[in-house]
């Protein structure tokens, strides 16, 4: 059993809060992530859980156990960091036995650790080479080989893929998916990207400038988000808002269609923008009070920049927050 | 385009101060006399065999330190690293000669003078400040991510300046060594106050006796000059790129 | 603000110490000691008495001592002002046109710097001695600087070197489009971005001219007379020849200030400078 649990940590650099009261648990076996703009604390709170950061108030458990002042080599974690951090001068070998030889594995288990690990992830070929000599994506593989080989209570992933080109990047995601569902380890991983958050994690946490937005699965998230701001930062493209009666009104695309009886509206608006996708365009309109609706239009839309639009949004897909 | 008139007066200029700058080293080479009457004339067995050991000693003792030195301002975080660091810096600057003469009778109430002890512990001291200096700034430059996964692995300090942060710094570590050798072996005055037994003499030393025994043997002067500077510039021929780098990291130390 | 655990904390110190105490043992503790001792009169062999700062005052006031410290500055521009300007040009000359075995230039310029000062000051005196000037009362400073800047202006050029190829080429063209020949040039473009490198070369010259020592023992012992006197070498012969240990420990001590100054000056200077 390996759950992890943040109770009230608060983390501050200087004049600036980091991390405000985080307060969120991650059952055992669950692949958590930890999602929001760059300065939102994320990385701040995977590091504290690493061990790297000192918290300032709050504990973070792991186990049941409070893990605050527990040096990062006791508290049984691994991590896989943005730039993999490999150990220039030594092989993938040793890069992935060196964890464990500082934990003083026997050597048999090492050696056979070490190779499962590599099968698995497709290193083997690579064993007696250095990290200079392998590409971007291989190099990831290493880092994310050195962390499993450990066979840690909790695995911990600072943004791996963000040093990815696109292409490689949704192939290692799906591998990634993979391996935790097989090793059932649970992980904590860290990114700015929505769409990694939404495909990757059984749970997602939103965060903005140190606070914790939101917890829920990807459906929750995009469904019922719980404030504008994770209505904004969650779907892409993310939801549009518009002020009704002293409410805001978040909508996303799919919710906001051409003006007939039965929808929200009408509302009057001129194109802005249109964006063709092959499948589907992307019209954005240019509504009342600087307010700006974005719809999805099936096909291809025989729409242009300029031209009136009559919207109506769905009643159902509409979300209403405070203004 | 470049002028054509200034091509030729750029290289004249540099050949110029080339040739003035090599000068006296051709004439070194080309008026040597009886290298083997100089060497056993002049005792450079005995001398060159200290300037080694003292050479080698001192580049020993202020390598490990100044790594080990230089690992804690670098990468780790403590209490009154800005003063000691720069207290360091200071000691860059101190020339023999203003602490020359207290070390000479300090040492020898103690009995050290005459001794290797003499000759290599205060050179150990300031090489150690300069290399402190320089390996601070080598372990500087090391990815924080690589220290931390490191010590993720469980790895000590130790552990990991030996095999994760030193094995990145060999360049370091080499222009350290061949600008603490080169110090060291070229040191005169330290020698000629802590030295009066004639075989404890450093090269430099024995040169100057010798260089006084001989005042009109060009010859055989030149014979010597060439067996004390050879060490360095052979070195330093072949690793010239070490030396140039690190003087040109304005190391402060004459 | 609270450490992460197992960040090394204490264990710091332990690496220290070693490098840090053999610094301390050797060189600031004989430093402080050359302070205390330069509040006596002592011949090295009896018990000294106490004199306080009598004889720092007779740095300012001893005809000898002052000589001593006036040829220093004089030194300075020998050591310090020709082989920077030396290195300018040089610097200047090689930045512009493609030079041909520039990597064999460095290693030839450099190598005076290598050169054992020992065998630099043989090498010298008898390079010198068709010409009579180490004899001559009034040449013996000027040729025991011009050997000084023969010892530096390679390092000098070797920096600005560096420090030129730094600068990006467009800096250089637009400089050339606006009507400059390569005086101004030099001027507008080179110097300006030398100023660091400028900074560093006059605190190594400098406290190369200060520190002297090897260079004027060898080739005129301070002669003729007192032609070529330096305080590094008062040093030397005040403590181990006519046992004035005290005033010898203040001299090196007014050096090490001088040392410090000097370098200090010329650092805030060039960051001064860097800024505008």
């Amino acid at each position: 059993m390996s759950s992890v649990a943040f109770r009230a940590v608060s983390k501050r650099f200087g004049h600036v809060e980091a991390v405000r009261e985080l307060t969120l648990d991650v059952p055992d076996g669950e692949l958590m992530v930890l999602v929001g703009p760059s300065g939102s604390g994320k990385t701040t709170a995977l590091r504290m859980l690493a061990g790297l950061e000192a918290v300032d108030s709050g504990e973070i458990e792991i186990d049941g156990r409070v893990v605050n002042d527990v040096a990062p080599r006791a508290r049984d974690v691994a991590m896989v960091f943005q730039d993999y951090a490999l150990y220039p001068q030594m092989t993938v070998r040793d890069n992935m036995a060196f964890g464990l030889r500082r934990r003083r594995l026997p050597r048999g288990e090492i050696v056979r650790r070490v190779t499962e690990t590599c099968r698995t992830l497709g290193l083997s070929d690579l064993l007696d080479r250095r990290p200079r000599e392998l590409s971007g994506g291989q190099q990831q593989r290493v880092a994310l080989g050195r962390a499993l080989v450990r066979e840690p209570s909790v695995l911990l992933m600072d943004e791996p893929l963000s040093n990815l080109d696109a292409a490689l990047r949704g192939q290692a995601r799906g591998e990634i998916r993979r391996l935790q569902r097989e090793v059932g380890t649970t992980t904590v991983y860290v990114t700015h990207d929505q769409v990694e958050a939404l495909t990757l994690g059984d749970r997602i946490a939103v965060m903005n400038e140190g606070r914790l937005e939101q917890v829920g699965t990807p459906e929750q998230l995009y469904d019922e988000p719980a404030n504008v701001f994770v209505g904004g930062f969650i779907g892409s493209p993310p939801m549009s808002f518009l002020r009704r009666d002293g409410e805001l009104l978040g909508v996303r695309p799919e919710h906001v269609r051409p003006w007939h009886e039965g929808l929200l509206g009408p509302i009057e608006g001129r194109v802005a923008y249109v964006e063709a996708l092959g499948r589907e365009t992307l019209v954005g309109v240019d509504v009342e009070r600087d307010a700006r609706l974005v719809t999805v239009i099936e096909g291809r839309a025989r729409i242009e920049v300029g031209d009136p639009l009559r919207l109506g949004l769905v009643e159902e897909g509409v979300r209403r927050f405070p203004a | 385009m470049i002028d054509r008139r200034e091509q030729v007066l750029a290289h004249v200029v540099l050949g110029v101060f080339a040739l003035i700058a090599l000068a006296p080293v051709v004439r070194i080479v080309l008026g040597t006399g009886s290298l083997a009457t100089a060497w056993d004339d002049g005792n450079f067995s005995t001398s060159l065999r200290t300037s080694a050991i003292v050479t080698v000693s001192v580049v020993l003792v202020s390598g490990v330190l100044s790594i080990l030195a230089g690992y804690a301002f670098g990468l780790m975080r403590f209490r009154g690293e800005q003063v000691l660091f720069y207290v360091i810096v200071l000691g860059l600057t101190i020339p023999m000669e203003a602490i020359v003469v207290p070390l000479y009778y300090d040492l020898r109430e103690a009995g050290l003078t005459d001794t290797y002890w003499a000759l290599i512990l205060p050179q150990a001291a300031l090489s150690t400040a300069f290399g402190t200096f320089w390996m601070r700034a080598f372990f500087r430059s090391v990815p924080r991510s690589l220290i931390e996964a490191a010590r993720l692995d469980g790895s000590s300090s130790w552990m990991t300046l030996w095999r994760v942060v030193l094995p990145l710094g060999r360049p370091a570590v080499l222009t350290m060594v061949v600008l603490v050798f080169m110090w060291t072996w070229n040191e005169f005055l330290l020698a000629l106050v802590m030295v009066s037994d004639e075989s404890l003499r450093t090269a430099p030393l024995g040169l100057a006796f010798f260089q006084g025994r001989n005042t009109s043997d060009e010859g055989l002067l030149m014979a010597g000059a060439l067996i004390v500077a050879a060490p360095v510039v052979v070195v330093y021929l072949f690793l010239q790129r070490h030396f140039i780098r690190g003087m040109l990291s304005g190391a402060v130390k004459g | 603000m609270t450490r992460p655990p197992g960040e090394p904390r204490r264990v710091a110190y332990l690496y220290l110490l070693p490098g840090l105490a053999l610094f301390g043992a050797f060189v600031l503790y004989p430093l402080a000691r050359a302070g205390w001792i330069s509040l006596f009169e002592w011949d090295g062999v009896t018990r000294g008495t106490w004199v306080g700062a009598d004889n720092y005052a007779a740095l300012a006031e001893d005809a000898d001592l002052r000589r001593a410290f006036l040829h220093s500055a004089v030194l300075l521009v020998f050591y310090a002002a020709l082989p920077v300007a030396i290195g300018l040009v040089l610097a200047g000359a090689a930045s512009r046109t493609r030079v041909r075995g520039l990597a064999a230039l460095r290693t030839i310029l450099f190598l005076p710097q290598v050169i054992a000062l020992v065998v630099v000051a043989l090498t010298w005196r008898l390079i010198y001695q068709p010409t009579g000037w180490l004899g001559d009362f009034d040449l013996a400073l000027p040729a025991v600087g011009l050997i000084g800047t023969w010892v530096a202006y390679g390092l000098c050029f070797v920096l600005f070197l560096a420090g030129v190829q730094k600068v990006p080429l467009s800096l250089y063209d637009a400089a050339r489009v606006d009507g400059a020949g390569a005086l101004r040039e030099f001027f507008a473009v080179t110097l300006p971005a030398l100023k660091g490198e400028i900074a560093v070369a006059l605190t190594l010259c400098t406290i190369a001219a200060l520190r002297n020592f090897d260079i004027v023992y060898l080739t005129t012992a301070g002669g003729p007379g007192d032609a070529t006197s330096v305080p590094a070498l008062e040093v030397y012969e005040r403590a181990f020849e006519t046992g004035e240990v005290g005033l010898a420990a203040a001299i090196g001590v007014c050096l090490a200030a001088i040392i410090f100054a000097l370098s200090f000056a010329i650092n805030r200077t060039a960051e001064r400078a860097a800024r505008t």
